[in-house]
């Protein structure tokens, strides 16, 4: 590895108009400072596109991180949403991104390391070949991660992934001293516009119009389950026994303005990965049944609900336009999915 | 176009005399002496747009107008545009005129009242005149503002929630934020982002002397350009920074800098028609207060942590900066990678990030800049 030259970089390098849009700076095998031992490595590739099967007959072409270390043939194929990214609070993480096909960035959104180990261009660098980007998260939470370069388009095309950090107790408690839970259940909601799926890996960087001020989306996904299915996919439908506890992590990974109805009582005990109710001046969020609540693009919402009765509880997302505030796609932007309480 | 101002963008054209940017206006005596004027106003893309602005007598556009609580407020409003237009701050019904002629004069006069952050608007043919420019910032101070503990705070104390009152009398005694009590009256630690879209195709019709149902706006808006105190992109933060660097306007009322320890409030606002969703990478915010369905500034009861967090239409939201040590971050101070910490602000509704329909990132985006630890 090369010793680290911060003048070619966001960090020491001269911001301008260029570099801060167009032509992000840009580095391959930088070292990662500070680098100390980990206790946990993941490692992100970008060397596939994936052809959705969509339920009107087409195909939505979707871009995606892989997973080159999982255990499983399966774990290694491409999938969408990209594969979850699970920690423990306090190991230090390195997630080595080698992007093998244009340049990227990955962006651990509400972890805060130091700005070399964001993933943004124009402070930092984008990745052409290999960073180990480190941290040590500090709050168990739900998270996300995502490509930060032309970040409009390489969101919407499904370069993220989920991110849990559990306690140090481990899966079961949502965070040291908060709620323990029976079933998991994360949530990631999605819509495509499916013009956008046909552009180019730069397109709108540089000065031409490619209309990306501009989404309407087509398809409303939850899990990467288009919402044809979303009632009773098995990666969608929240199955649990009474007496149970249950834990919904919501992530609002759409362009549109979510809002959700369930049809159980809950209470929200984390938002954006942080905790409510262990300072004095937060609290934990009662949820009523069906009443709903609104989730700004990127927001996370980590909600208990334990049902005290046996049924079938539906849950419904509806997409708004984020200027007229209509559901999308005229009404059709609505995924709905159960609550199996046996 | 020479009837008119001329306001340039700074990233395209070197040497431009003034800013679309905004302008600062402390209060002397109270009075204020706005003008209502149609202008051209460069994109951050080079593209000139028809907009309409409030002025001061400073030549910019905009001016962030402060007081402070139970001051006799006096607003003079001049129209020098060719259209009638009113004059609006929702929460304070006394600082209203339902029409100024053009050539016309008005005159508002009125108390001051609790601190919090107010947007004075033209709320004619709402929303029509609103998102062609018409907006600016109202900051008003708190007469009374520490808490009972003697932290001070942006609001009036009888306006203050316990949880409002318990987080700022952490800052600077709490384990999670060593370092400074939040600073008042001190414009490197109070910061607005006033965010607002542009439809070219709206004003250009407004422009060629079209009537525009004000009912047809919300449905037919497609905005094209994204700001914050209109500024985008590249135009949002100074890349350069001295001492003759300004703090209270333009990029520099924008952009969050100081050390770890100098927990910074920013008054967000949204004057525009789209639902933005503000994420800040670093740190989390604490959101502070929301406003009641008649203006009035409301403290929250729970004080949330957020890296996202919703701006409606006209909603104005105050959120708190803590500047803390970067929670994840490894080593820290970290040894071999060099000060400032710089980190994003994006809408993640990224229809947002762009201009012109491209030009990643040059729209609804900004940083903050950590120089130093504790």
């Amino acid at each position: 590895m090369q010793a680290a030259d911060w003048t070619k970089t966001g960090v020491k390098g001269e911001v301008t108009y260029s570099t801060f849009g167009c032509n992000p700076f840009q580095e391959s095998n930088f070292p990662t400072p500070d680098r100390v031992a980990p206790d946990v490595n993941v490692e992100r590739h970008m060397d596939v596109s994936l052809d959705l099967p969509t339920p009107d007959g087409q195909k939505i072409r979707v871009w995606t991180f892989t997973d080159p270390l999982a255990p499983t043939v399966a774990g290694r194929a491409p999938m969408h949403p990209a594969p979850l990214m699970r920690f423990r609070e306090g190991q230090i993480v390195h997630s080595t991104l080698d992007p093998k096909k244009n340049a990227h960035t990955i962006h651990h959104h509400g972890i805060e390391p130091t700005t070399v180990n964001d993933g943004v261009g124009h402070v930092s660098f984008e990745v052409n070949a290999r960073y180990t980007y480190q941290f040590r998260p500090s709050r168990a939470g739900t998270f996300f991660y995502h490509c930060h370069r032309n970040t409009a388009l390489h969101f919407e095309m499904g370069m993220f992934g989920p991110m849990i950090v559990d306690p140090p107790e481990g899966p079961g408690t949502l965070f040291s001293g908060g709620p323990k839970y029976d079933v998991e259940r994360l949530l990631v909601l999605d819509d495509m516009d499916p013009r956008w799926h046909t552009l180019e890996h730069d397109a709108g960087m540089c000065g031409l119009d490619v209309g990306l001020n501009r989404f309407d989306p087509k398809y409303f996904l939850a899990n990467g389950v288009f919402n044809n299915r979303t009632t009773t996919d098995p990666r969608v439908v929240i199955n649990a026994k009474l007496g149970q506890t249950i834990l919904i992590r919501l992530l609002n990974a759409s362009y549109s303005v979510l809002e959700t109805t369930i049809g159980l009582p809950g209470v929200c005990h984390s938002m954006d990965g942080c905790s409510l109710g262990t300072e004095p001046w937060s609290s934990p969020l009662p949820l009523p049944a069906n009443r709903p609540f609104t989730m700004s693009t990127a927001q996370r919402r980590d909600i208990i609900i334990r049902p005290t009765a046996r049924g079938t509880f539906p849950v419904r997302f509806r997409f708004l336009h984020w200027v007229n505030g209509k559901v999308q796609d005229n009404g059709r932007g609505i995924v709905d999915t159960r609550i199996i309480v046996s | 176009m020479d009837r008119r101002k001329f306001l340039k963008a700074s990233a395209v054209a070197v040497g431009a005399a003034a800013l679309p940017a905004m302008a600062t206006a402390q209060t002397t005596g109270g009075t204020f002496d706005l003008t209502i004027e149609a202008v051209d106003s460069e994109m951050i893309d080079g593209v000139f747009v028809f907009s309409l602005m409030f002025f001061d007598r400073s030549e910019e556009g905009r001016p962030i107008l402060e007081v402070t609580e139970a001051d006799i407020v006096t607003i003079n409003v001049t129209n020098l545009d060719t259209r009638p237009h009113g004059f609006g701050i929702p929460g304070i019904p006394a600082a209203s005129v339902a029409s100024i002629p053009p050539g016309g004069s008005a005159t508002v006069r009125f108390t001051a009242p609790v601190g919090g952050t107010y947007m004075y608007i033209d709320p004619t043919l709402a929303p029509l005149n609103r998102i062609l420019g018409l907006y600016g910032a109202f900051i008003v101070h708190p007469k009374l503002g520490t808490t009972a503990a003697g932290s001070p705070t942006p609001y009036s104390r009888s306006t203050h929630t316990p949880q409002v009152a318990a987080l700022f009398n952490a800052l600077g005694v709490h384990k999670r934020f060593p370092g400074n009590k939040w600073v008042p009256r001190d414009v490197e630690r109070d910061k607005l982002w006033l965010f607002s879209q542009v439809d070219p195709l709206i004003a250009a019709r407004v422009d060629a002397g079209e009537v525009i149902p004000p009912a047809s706006v919300v449905p037919s808006f497609l905005p094209r350009y994204f700001m914050i105190n209109g500024l985008s992109g590249y135009d949002t933060a100074p890349h350069k920074i001295d001492a003759s660097l300004d703090w209270s306007k333009g990029s520099g009322r924008i952009m969050p800098h100081g050390r770890e320890g100098q927990p910074t409030l920013i008054r967000n606002m949204n004057a525009g028609l789209c639902t933005h969703s503000p994420h800040i990478h670093g740190n989390h915010i604490f959101k502070l207060s929301d406003t009641r369905a008649d203006g009035t500034v409301v403290l929250n009861t729970s004080c949330y942590e957020l890296d996202a967090w919703p701006m409606e239409p006209m909603a104005r939201r105050d959120v708190l900066l803590p500047f803390e040590k970067p929670g994840d971050a490894v080593v820290w101070p970290p040894k071999e990678e060099p000060f400032p910490m710089r980190y994003v602000m994006h809408c993640h509704t990224e229809m947002s990030q762009t201009a012109g329909g491209g030009n990643y990132p040059q729209g609804m985006v900004t940083h903050w800049e950590m120089t130093g630890p504790l």
